[in-house]
């Protein structure tokens, strides 16, 4: 059969036919555009049972704040989380992309995912391309070999740590687990540090903001506490609500009726997600 | 390194100033201290692009039959963000005499007002009011005396003196220029076209504001930098009086009145491509 | 030249009420300072229940909109079915994302009713970061005046002729302020049994 003449679905990977283009503007001094970044706190640590992480819920676009209670946890595994930093799309593209390939090879193997697989298959990934993805990321889990916590930077390099800090807050949260952590901290001492690190990175850093996130990974089970603390509610909301001194005007009003939704009948798993 | 500012002084004797010596130790002139920089030209431009508002404008003014028609719009721009709606960009330099801003919004006022001072002492050590001839070439003297150093001004001195209506062109660059029909501004080549194609030099004073504040409101429609409140002034053998200020939000809708708005029920399609 | 995103300029919100969604942009296509055209259409119908909003540079806007539109073809063809919100959000993060190193320049608003008339909305960056928000989303060149319209003027659970009222006047007080866009509003208001369009009357300047 003939190539299809029309653009089909892709198969995956990065499409570079746009950076021509770009290039060719960024050469003429169009300065390329700004992402949306997680200028972050997260940290992770172990104690006795298992590994807690916690994450602050800003979004920042430049200066401004674009998402006040965004998440950082992401899901890896049922056993498996992991904390993003840096471009907000890498860090949540590359952890939903090893979390389908986890979900994969679990199917093909039935048994309970490693967190040194995902640590793998997420560094591999990122030395490939060489930093210009750029995900910070906290990796925490309890597989058959007990609890793991590890650090990935962009470029794909790792550390294994007991403790670990990482994003724009890590030096204030650092500071907390440095003079604070032990081992064999139990499980409510160790929500109590993790939450005192992320403060210490709301409060001291620019970057971060808001609501602390935090998730508890033991054997078989986990909690994922989300915004566990509230510790910048508004306080400034008009109990009266607003009024419009003077009306919109309008030129031009078209209504649609929409037809009554037809019942569909949805069969088995649909491909949410 | 000390920059000469004598054109900052207004006390000194207009006539024979120039010969009585700048460099006279005695009535050592005012002058500005200047940045210790290599680069002084480069580090002017950085410093400008820095603080530079109203930089988008419309301004107009026009020779006719019974005098000179002036108008502008008012809105004052910082890159995209509209900082003012009501910049009051005609100045008005004595009964008899108008000046418009365009370009920099402190460098035109500053100097329009020292224009304004000067002029005023010509009058009294004259016992005649200044030709706008002369007052021109003041201000462009002044600006040429700063040529290359950063001040943005373009402007139109616009009065009726011994010899009738006059209007001139002045801007930072050091070019004067006589003439019966200017517009300086981002939105100037909006306002020529219904200027150069309105115009009659046997209109009354009626026809030529409405002319002006017609040309005012075409310019502000097509350009973003333009807008907010279009004032017209017209100077006679009686001096400068102001006709109107029209708000360009509802002139739009005064020269292209909308019909009420109907509710068009079951659309056939949605406008969607 | 300034920020590619500057270069036609746009504003656009969508704002979640009581079972509806409200979706609004302003008219203005501009090259830089020049205004273009006034009544230029920056948000589409995917189908009755989604629509989609694209800022930024409008030759990619309409590209993007053409692949997407093909895109959700193809879904209906093999599914018989319109798409979610959520798949058709996870659909535009993924197009976006995969031009991560040469991304079209356009930031996306995406704002639907999904199951149980479950109002949806949401936004990307122009790689196709989502953010999906409870109360409302902004983009475009005025999006910092429209965060601050929008922090003040929002309130939860709103009937669909109140919310038209708060996003317009979100929308028109917001472009007021912003040179590259303005010119006219465009506001829809979907509820689970209508879908109404109306054109606001604007500041033309």
């Amino acid at each position: 059969m003939s190539q299809v003449a029309v653009e089909a679905p892709p198969k995956g990977g990065f499409s570079f036919d746009l950076c021509r283009r770009n290039g060719m503007l960024s050469k003429k001094g169009v300065p390329p555009p700004s992402y949306r970044k997680t200028g972050t706190t997260i940290v992770g640590l172990i104690f006795q049972d298992g590994v807690i992480l916690g994450a602050d819920t800003r979004a920042t676009e430049g200066p401004i704040v674009c998402d006040k209670n965004c998440e950082k946890i992401h899901y890896m595994a049922p056993n498996i989380y992991c904390c993003g930093a840096g471009t907000a799309a890498d860090t949540e593209a590359v952890t939903d992309m090893v979390s389908s390939q986890l979900q994969l090879h679990r199917y093909h193997t039935g048994r309970e995912s490693r967190v040194v697989t995902a640590l793998t298959l997420l560094k591999s990934h990122l030395f490939k391309y060489q930093g210009h993805v750029q995900a910070a990321l906290v990796l925490g889990g309890v597989d058959v070999n007990g609890p793991h916590l590890h650090t990935i930077y962009p470029h794909g390099s790792t550390d294994t740590l007991p403790f670990a800090t990482m994003g724009s807050g890590s030096l204030a949260a650092m500071s907390v687990f440095e003079s604070k952590y032990r081992e064999g901290l139990t499980k409510e001492e160790g929500i109590k540090l993790v939450c005192e690190a992320i403060c210490s990175g709301i409060f001291n850093d620019l970057g971060s903001g808001s609501n602390v996130d935090v998730c508890v990974i033991t054997k078989g089970q986990k909690e994922y506490l989300r915004n566990h603390q509230s510790p910048n509610p508004r306080t400034y909301v008009s109990s009266k609500g607003f009024s419009f001194p003077k009306k919109t005007e309008v030129l031009l009003t078209r209504i649609t009726p929409l037809k009554e939704m037809v019942e569909v009948i949805e069969g088995g798993d649909t491909m949410e997600e | 390194m000390k920059l000469d500012t004598s054109g900052l002084e207004s006390t000194a004797p207009l006539f024979g100033s120039l010969s009585s010596g700048i460099h006279d130790e005695i009535s050592a002139a005012p002058s500005f201290a200047l940045p210790n920089t290599i680069n002084f030209d480069g580090f002017q431009k950085e410093a400008i692009q820095m603080v530079k508002p109203a930089k988008g404008t419309t301004t107009l003014a026009f020779i006719f039959k019974e005098g000179v028609m002036v108008a502008a719009d008012s809105r004052a721009s910082m890159g995209g963000y509209i900082s003012s709606q009501s910049v009051k960009k005609i100045i008005e330099i004595n009964p008899y005499m108008l000046g418009t801003m365009a370009g920099g919004a402190a460098d035109c006022q500053f100097w329009h007002r020292n224009l304004g001072i000067k002029c005023r002492l010509h009058e009294l050590a004259n016992k005649r009011r200044i030709s706008v001839t002369g007052a021109s070439k003041l201000l462009a003297n002044i600006l040429y005396s700063y040529r290359g150093m950063g001040l943005s001004v373009g402007t139109m001195i616009a009065g009726w003196d011994e010899t009738g209506p006059g209007l001139y062109y002045v801007d930072s660059e050091g070019g004067r220029l006589k003439g019966t029909r200017f517009s300086v501004g981002s939105g100037s080549p909006y306002a020529y076209g219904v200027l150069d194609n309105g115009y009659r030099y046997d209109m009354s004073i009626e026809e030529a504001a409405e002319l002006a504040r017609r040309s005012i409101y075409h310019a502000t429609f097509r350009d973003g930098a333009s807008g907010g409140v279009a004032s017209v002034y017209y100077v006679g053998p009686d001096g400068w009086k102001k006709l109107s200020g029209d708000d360009v939000g509802e002139l739009h809708y005064h020269y292209y009145p909308v019909m009420p708005s109907t509710v068009e029920q079951e659309m056939v399609e949605v406008t969607g491509a | 030249m300034p920020q590619i995103f500057e270069y036609n300029g746009s504003a656009l919100i969508a704002m979640v009420g009581k079972n509806c969604f409200a979706i609004a942009s302003d008219r203005r296509l501009g090259v830089q300072l020049q205004t273009i055209a006034t009544d230029f259409q920056r948000i589409y119908k995917v189908h009755d229940r989604l629509f989609l909003g694209l800022s930024g540079l409008a030759t990619d806007a309409q590209t993007l909109y053409q692949r997407l539109v093909f895109r959700h073809k193809l879904y209906q063809l093999r599914e018989e079915r319109d798409m979610k919100p959520e798949t058709f959000a996870s659909l535009v993060s993924a197009i976006l994302y995969e031009k991560r190193f040469g991304p079209y320049f356009c930031q996306p608003v995406i704002a639907g009713l999904g199951d149980e008339d479950k109002p949806f909305i949401c936004t990307m960056d122009s790689i196709g970061a989502k953010e999906l928000a409870k109360d409302f989303v902004v983009a475009g060149t005025a999006s910092e005046s429209l965060y601050g319209a929008c922090e003040s003027m929002f309130r939860p659970d709103m009937e669909p002729e109140d919310l038209f009222e708060t996003v317009s006047q979100a929308l028109l007080s917001s472009v007021d302020r912003d040179c590259l866009s303005g010119w006219g509003g465009h506001v829809y208001v979907v509820t689970p049994t209508e879908v109404k369009e109306r054109i606001l009357k604007g500041r033309m300047d």
